[in-house]
Formats: C-alpha cells, structure tokens, sequence
C-alpha cells in the first residue's frame, strides 16, 4: 500500500522523538558518570556494579518485588470478584458501572492523598473504624514499615481493582449464556461453573490485565512519592523511587538511569514470560 | 500572588512591547525570581512594589514554586542544570550554596557583597552561603531551632523549663501524670523521614558532644539511644505518629494543646500565639534546646538567601533586587509582618522587629550561636543516607545502633570519596 | 436467598470503590473546627468553606483548565495519529509487523520517570517549558504505543469486506479510515481516547518539571503541591481532590457504557 508509509509517519515521528529518542538516550547515559560536580564521562558498566553492591537498593529490589507480587494478586482476585459481583445486574447498571470505575479514573496523586489521610494517626479514618473513640489507641499506621507498607499495598489495591474489574467484566459479557445454563442444568454448583466454564473463557482478557499489572506495579512511583516518600527507614522505597531520588534530588544522572535500566529489563522479562502464556495470539494481533 | 504575576507579565508585554515602538529610549529588563510559595504573599507583594519603585528600569517576575524544600531544589536544579537563562534570581535553603557554587550554578558576589557588608549579618548566616573562600549568597533570613513549652503546665506543677533533655523527660512526666489526658503528650518534633530529621538530631547529638558525620562516636549513639528510648519509644510521651510528623504536623498538635514541649523553628511562635487558629495562645514560652549533662545546648542552623544565576543574563538588575530584599528596611518589613528572624544583627535591637517578636530578643544569641549542617556540594546525597539511618535508629525499638552507624559512616565516607559520580 | 447475597456483594462492591471518596467528600464539608476533630467524625456539618478557600485561594479552576486543555489536545492528537497509523498496520502482512509492535510496546515499558531528564532537556531546547505543547507533546509519544496496539488490534478484526467495498466505491485508503472504518471503529476508538484522556488527566511527574509556573500547572501538580508550609489543610485538599477528581465523574457517569463495550470489543477478542 503506497501510502502506508505516509500514514504512519506522524505516528512514528512522535515515537521516535518522544519516546524511542529519550529511552535510548537515557539508556546510553547509564554508561557514563554524569553529575554537576564530575561532568559527564564515560564509565562502562560501572554504574551497574555498584547498583549490585548497594545495600539500599537491593532493599528497594526486594520491596518493588513484594509489592508487586501481592498487589497484583490481590487486585487480579478482587477484580475478578468485583466483576462477578456486577455483570449480572441490570437495574442501575450504569451508576453500578461508574462506581466501579472511579477508582480508576481519580488521578493517582489524589488516591494517594485519600488514603494518606485515611492512615493518618489524629484523624484518620481508619483508626476511627477500628478504634473508635479511644483516640489513645489511634496508631501511627505509616510510621512503622510493616504497616506503611501494607498501606501502600492498600492504596494500590483499591485504584487497580477497578480496572482490573473493568477488564474482567468486559470478559464476562462474552460467556455465553448457554454455556453457563448448560452447566447449570449438570448440577455444577456456582465455584465449579466459576472455575470450570466462566474462567477458561475470561482467562484471555484476565492475561492482558495481568500483563499490564505487572508492568505497572513495577513501575510505581506516584504512590510512593506522595504518600510516604520511601519512609519510615526507606522500608516503602521501591525501585523507580530509588531511582528518581539518585536522578533528582542527588543529582547522580548515569546512576538514576542505571536504575530505570534495570527496572526495564525486569518488567521486559516478566512480560516476556507472560506474553508466552498467553501465546503470540493475545498480544501481537 | 497570581495577579501580581498576570500583572507583572502584561505590563512587561506592554513595555517591551512600547519599547519597540520608539519609546523614550530606556529599555524595561525583565528578571524572574524563583522562591517558595509563600504563606504571606502580600509581603513579597509590596516588597517587590518597593522595589520597582525604585528600579522603574527592572520588572520582576516572581516564580513560585512548591513550599516543600526538596521540590523547589529539585525544579531549580532541573533549569540550572540546564543552563535555564530564564532564572535570574532564586533563594536557597541553607544547605544548598556548597552544592550550587561546586556545580557553578550560583555566580559567586564577592564583590558585590564585600567584606563589611557581611559583617553586618550572623556569621553563621555567611558562612553558610560561602564556599571555597568565594561567596555565592546573600542571607535572606535564618532559623534556629527552639524549644517551645506549655508555661501553664510548667508552672501548675510547679516546673521550670528543662536545661538537659532528661529534665525533659522527668518534668514532662510529671505533667503527664498529673494532667491524665489520654490525649496529651510530652514531646512533639519532626521525626519523620526527610530533611527535619537530619536537623532535630542534630541538635540531640550535638548536645551530647556528638557530630552526626561521626555516628558510631560514643557521644552520637548515647543520643540517639536517648531519643530512641526516651523520646520515641517511651509510652505516652510521644504521639505515635512522631515518625511521620514534619513542622506542620507537629507544630499542629502542640497549638491544639496535645503536648506539654515541642522542638520548631521560630516560626511557630506567631501561630501558638495566634489566638484565631491556636487553643494555647498566652500559655507559651520559648527557651534554647536542652542539652544532656556535659554538653551545651545545640540549635540547628536553618533559613534562606538569595542567589543569582551563573546563566543569568542580567546579573546587574538580579543583584539590585537581592541587595533590596536584604537591606534593612525589607529584613524589617519581613520580620514585623511575617515573623521570619532577620539574618542581619542590627534589626535585634529595632523597637518594631522586637515589638512583633519580643522572643527574638532572648533568642539572639541562640540564633548567633546555631550549628551548620555538614557543609558538601554532596550534601543531598549525604543527607538521603542520614535520614535513612537516622528514621532507622530511632524508629525501631531494637535497632543496633553501633552497627547501623559504621555502616551508614562507611557510606557517607564512600559517597565523599566518590565525589558526585 | 440469592438475592440477599447479591444484595450484600453490591454493597461490598460499593463500599469498596466509593468509601474512600465518600470519606474525602465528607471531609470537604466540614468546618475547620469540626475537621480538627478527634476522633473524626463520620458526618459533616455541610461547611463549604473549604471549597471557597480551596477554588479562590490557590487558583484550582485554572489547573483544572490546564489539565482539560493538556488532556483534550493529547486525547485528539493521540487516537488521530494512532488511528491512521494503525489502518496500514493492521492490513500489512509482513513479518517486521510484529517486532514493531513488540518493539514500541517494548519502549511504552520504560519507566516513564527515568525519561523525564531527557525530555526536559529536548523542551527547553525547544522553548516549549511551561507551556501547553510542552505537556501534550511527550504524553502523545508516551501514548502512541498503548493506542496504537489497541486500535491495530481492533482494525484487524474487522471484516476485509469493508475495505473492499470502499475500493470499489473508489476510495483511496485516507478516505477509507475516516469514513468507512472510523465509524465502525467508534467503541474501540472512544475507549482509546479516554484510556488517554484519564492518562494525560492523571499525569504527575512530567506536570511537576515542566509546569514550574502555578499558572500553567495541572490539576495532579495543584494537588501535590497542597499542603502549606505550616499547617496541613486536610478540609481544603479534600475539597480540591473531590472538585479534580469531577470531571471524572461526570465524564465516567455518561461513558461508563462506551467503556465497557469499548473494552470488551477490544479485550475480548484474543
């Protein structure tokens, strides 16, 4: 098709220019020491080796991996579970429908200012729930690691299910009714028509959502940033946190850009190997 | 402050625009300034006035950033970095002008900001802003940290204010008992992980006869195992969230009555006294830090100056802004309306400044005497790394603090020796 | 019975996705004093003094101008550019397909914050700080990969027939995209367009280094950038959250149907 390649230009200018340029720029610039204070040279692979020799990062390595791994659990599980909850309704299908979007929608930044005030140990709403009015029980939910991380985790949880829902319902409406009232008419309870008709036909559009899961959880950077910025003890450091604060504040340019790096080959890997589950079909159409 | 800024840019619109147009032959220079958002916007308002009144030659552009420290460095350092020309003139945190004058972003005014000229500011002040033997900063105002106190809850126990951090303890102790209210602490400070941290320890440590770049001295873990003990993990005598409390949060539960001692800046004192947002207004007092026996109270170094661009191109008209918003009058108009401790010594004896702020007065040698930071261009990097092991140490009740510091100790020396890489 | 247990899921349901804002929403409607309450109370005392302070005092209503602009420019440029990209791509045959696919979503994976230092360094180049295309322009490139691979996916699932029925009509293949299969495309079209709205709406790091002028900032940055030097307005950034956040509603209220259906045309079918 002759104007196949005019077609596509302004797409691929755009890419090459705001996206390919940039990465590969960034990638390149991991080989070299670059700060204010030493300039820029080269310095080979060197900023990995100290990436492989730093304590905190490692430490961050290990959280990115905990949270991603229990976040996209959870979120898969309780997306699912939203979806089933929802796709049968049909009066007040549309407001039911926006609920469960919302989460989705509200910016990352404004979620992670919700839940900070929810975690919050004077007048958060979370220790009202559990503690009521004894507010000398109140706990300090962000000041120790296990709790903030289980927060942040929290706080991750409740914005991705929604989409994850999103995806899942999608998948719902395409099981055929029959299919389902066959299975009914067999005497197959619900938990074994979930497991045995319903889930086989959705898994497609649950393998996309996981795949974009994955990626995003470990990428995240929003949450972290806004609600605890790594504390207490940079025990809620994850890896682009890590990243951004060699990058930014430390001024340590080859260094941060090691650090995306790495998260890059991790999240390419993971989805490497998700991609092959789900077989070339799913993703390259 | 956004119609200021509306303002601003029109009229230099038009005047630019006049001036092609033949005008009388003089040529409007615009400057951007770059500050912190403000919580008193009309003073930098008519500061600026003044100052375009005087210079009808120069229009001021005033950028206002986020009010977080660490954000406003992170966008300065993104344009200078850069080589942004459109900054001119931008204010620095205390700690800033060692990094800033290493990585040439901040054009070094010796000249201009002579020797007798300094001596009329805090020599803390100075040397903060100088790097090298050059200077690269004129003091805009400083901080100290101070121990603010509940004198009703002193005096109905008939308590006086503590002069070492265990007297601390005890008297707040004594008000905790007595008072039960669930409700009602004994220490309120910033222990949250960042910056405010680096200082609060700073003083602890430094009143032992500690220094922070030397955690695993015997003096430095003596007090962080006292604030760890003591302070943090002492039931009742800290509100629980102390770890996550910065200025805001800490100084808010000390103005609604939830603790008998709080650690601020200066600040704090205009808005305990306030009667509107305060429940304690009249019940406060304010005194130099404690120290612990054999030591002397430490108070930590804080405040701002002003600096000019290396890449700006109009270094002339940046200079006269920053030598007006130095000069007495503006340091008073400041320190009378905002309550920001002037960096210049003469204005402790002005009748306004005083009559606004009678606690300047005792506090002038508090502020004379405040401690630095550790003075490097690799100061964030040093700082990151002292958060983290400063939140660890006395955040968690079993921390091995002797080890924690040889490690966080060989990493700041490895950070030193790697010098920026 | 079953009923009941539906009764009781959609109420989880509910609680789960709005309890959270419903908290938000109730705090923006407090007054101050009651907002410095402890315990914190459940139920406001319908104060909108914070909305007030939140809307005049700190110029939001411009923010959220910024973010509508930023995000509508982004959300046109994006699906228009994606879908005629997409059209060739979809009806190529050719091995090098794939790899380009793989390839640009592959680079779509990059931590977006790590790029952040590069695309500053090319705005400032460009003069395009602190201004509108400055924003647009790297949420386009970041964009283009997730569009593109939405909508190539969706094109190729249309029947060959369309197309060729247009040849025959005589149109050449521009014509084709816009009137035969843009129409038919619709669902998968709007989905991608508000799949990039809501990105481009959300967006907070690249916001917060290329829009240091509160003047030009978006709504995300506006938030962050909330709380005071001295004291934290939980009543005002509740306030400021629940007006960012109705657009959204709003826009979610009236398109939650071309959502779902966009998503389970697009989703659905591998």
């Amino acid at each position: 098709m002759r104007a196949a390649l005019p077609m596509m230009l302004p797409a691929a200018v755009f890419l090459c220019g705001f996206l390919l340029f940039p990465v590969v720029s960034t990638m390149i610039n991991s080989l070299y020491h670059d700060s204010p204070l030493t300039g820029r040279e080269f310095c080979g692979l060197d900023n990995y080796r100290r990436l492989a020799g730093d304590d905190q990062a490692l430490e961050t390595v290990e959280f990115t991996f905990v949270f991603a791994l229990s976040s996209v659990a959870l979120e898969m599980v309780a997306g699912v579970l939203i979806a089933l909850a929802i796709s049968r309704v049909v009066l007040g299908r549309g407001p039911l429908r926006a609920v469960v979007i919302l989460p989705w929608a509200v910016p990352t930044v404004v979620a992670a200012v919700m839940w900070k005030y929810i975690f919050n140990d004077q007048y958060g709403l979370l220790n009202y729930l559990v503690y009521g009015d004894s507010v000398a029980m109140y706990r300090a939910w962000l000041a120790r690691p296990a709790t903030a991380r289980l927060a942040i985790i929290a706080a991750d949880v409740w914005k991705a299910s929604s989409f994850v829902a999103l995806i899942a319902l999608a998948g719902l409406q395409s099981v055929p009714q029959q299919l389902m009232e066959a299975a009914r008419i067999d005497g197959a309870g619900p938990v074994r028509r979930f497991f045995h008709v319903t889930l086989p036909l959705i898994r497609p559009a649950l393998l996309v959502a996981l795949l974009f899961r994955v990626m995003d959880a470990f990428r995240v950077f929003d949450l972290v940033f806004v609600m605890t910025q790594g504390a207490p003890a940079g025990q809620t450091s994850v890896m682009q946190y890590f990243g951004y604060l060699k990058m930014f504040p430390e001024q340590q340019y080859g260094y941060g850009a090691a650090v995306s790096v790495v998260v890059f080959a991790i999240i390419a890997a993971l989805s490497i190997v998700l991609v092959r589950t789900v077989g070339r079909r799913g993703l390259v159409e | 402050m956004d119609a200021r800024v509306m303002c601003a840019l029109a009229t230099t619109g038009l005047l630019l625009a006049a001036c092609g147009g033949g005008g009388p032959g003089e040529t409007v220079t615009g400057i951007t300034v770059v500050t912190w958002r403000p919580n008193s916007p009309g003073t930098w308002d008519r500061a600026i006035e003044m100052f375009e009144e005087a210079n009808p030659d120069v229009r001021v552009e005033l950028q206002t950033g986020p009010s977080s420290s660490t954000q406003l460095h992170d966008m300065l350092s993104q344009r200078l970095r850069n080589r942004d020309a459109s900054v001119d003139v931008f204010v620095m945190d205390v700690v800033w002008p060692p990094e800033f004058a290493a990585a040439g972003w901040a054009r070094p005014l010796d000249e201009a900001f002579g020797p007798e000229a300094r001596g009329r500011f805090f020599e803390g002040t100075v040397e903060a802003v100088t790097w090298e033997g050059s200077v690269y900063g004129v003091p805009f105002f400083l901080d100290a940290g101070v121990l603010y106190y509940r004198t009703d809850l002193l005096s109905r126990y008939g308590l006086q204010p503590p002069e070492t951090w265990g007297e601390m303890v005890r008297a707040a102790d004594s008000v905790l008992l007595g008072e039960d209210d669930p409700s009602l602490y004994g220490y309120s400070a910033q222990m949250a992980q960042y910056e405010g941290l680096v200082c609060d320890m700073l003083e602890l440590v430094g009143s032992a006869g500690g220094d922070l770049m030397q955690p695993g001295d015997e003096a430095a873990v003596r007090a962080l195992r006292f604030a760890r003990d003591s302070l943090v993990h002492l039931a009742g005598m800290t509100p629980p969230g102390i770890l996550t409390y910065k200025e805001q949060e800490s100084l808010e539960l000390f103005a609604s009555g939830g603790a008998v001692f709080h650690r601020n800046w200066p600040y704090a004192w205009a808005l305990c006294a306030d009667t509107a947002g305060s429940e304690i207004a009249g019940k406060v007092g304010i005194s130099s830090l404690p120290s612990f026996p054999g030591g002397e109270s430490v108070s930590a170094l804080g405040g701002w100056s002003f600096g000019i661009s290396a890449y700006s191109q109009h270094p002339e008209e940046a200079w006269r802004f920053v030598e007006h918003m130095t000069s007495p009058e503006v340091q008073r108009m400041f320190a009378v309306e905002v309550g920001k401790p002037p960096a210049r010594r003469a204005l402790y004896a002005d009748s306004a400044v005083l009559a606004a702020n009678p606690h300047f007065g005792p506090m002038e040698a508090v502020f004379e005497a405040a401690a630095p930071r550790p003075r490097s261009p690799l100061y964030p990097q040093i700082s990151h790394r002292l958060q983290s092991f400063l939140h660890e140490a006395v955040g968690d009740p079993d921390s091995r603090i002797p080890r924690m510091a040889r490690e966080a100790a060989a990493d700041i020396a490895e950070i030193l020796e790697r010098a920026g890489g | 019975m079953r009923l009941l247990w539906t009764g009781l899921a959609l109420a989880a349901v509910v609680l789960f996705c709005l309890g959270p804002v419903l908290w938000i929403l109730s705090t923006s409607l407090k007054s101050p004093g009651l907002v410095d309450d402890r315990p914190p109370s459940l139920l406001p005392d319908l104060d909108a003094g914070s909305y007030r302070v939140a809307l005049e005092g700190r110029g939001f209503l411009r923010s959220m101008g910024n973010s509508l602009l930023v995000a509508g420019a982004t959300t046109v440029l994006t699906v228009l550019m994606a879908s005629l990209a997409a059209y060739p791509l979809a009806r190529m045959a050719g091995r090098w397909r794939g790899p380009v696919l793989g390839l640009v979503l592959a680079a779509s994976m990059f931590p977006q914050v790590s790029i952040a230092g590069a695309v500053y360094r090319m705005l400032m180049g460009m003069g395009l700080l602190n201004t509108h295309p400055g924003l647009v322009l790297p949420y386009t490139g970041l964009m283009l990969p997730l569009a593109i691979w939405m909508l190539t996916g969706f094109f190729g699932r249309l029947p060959r027939e369309l197309e060729e029925a247009a040849v025959v009509d005589g149109c050449g293949p521009w014509t084709t995209v816009w009137r035969v299969f843009a129409p038919v495309a619709a669902p998968a079209v709007f989905t991608t367009a508000i799949l990039v709205f809501i990105y481009a709406w959300n967006e907070f790091f690249f916001a917060l280094l290329v829009m240091t002028d509160p003047a030009m900032q978006t709504v995300p940055v506006a938030i962050a950038k909330f709380p005071g030097q001295y004291r934290v307005p939980w009543g005002e950034l509740s306030a400021a959250a629940v007006v960012a956040i109705l657009p959204l509603v709003a826009m979610v209220l009236l398109l939650q149907r071309r959502i779902v259906s966009g998503l389970t045309t697009g989703a659905t079918k591998g």
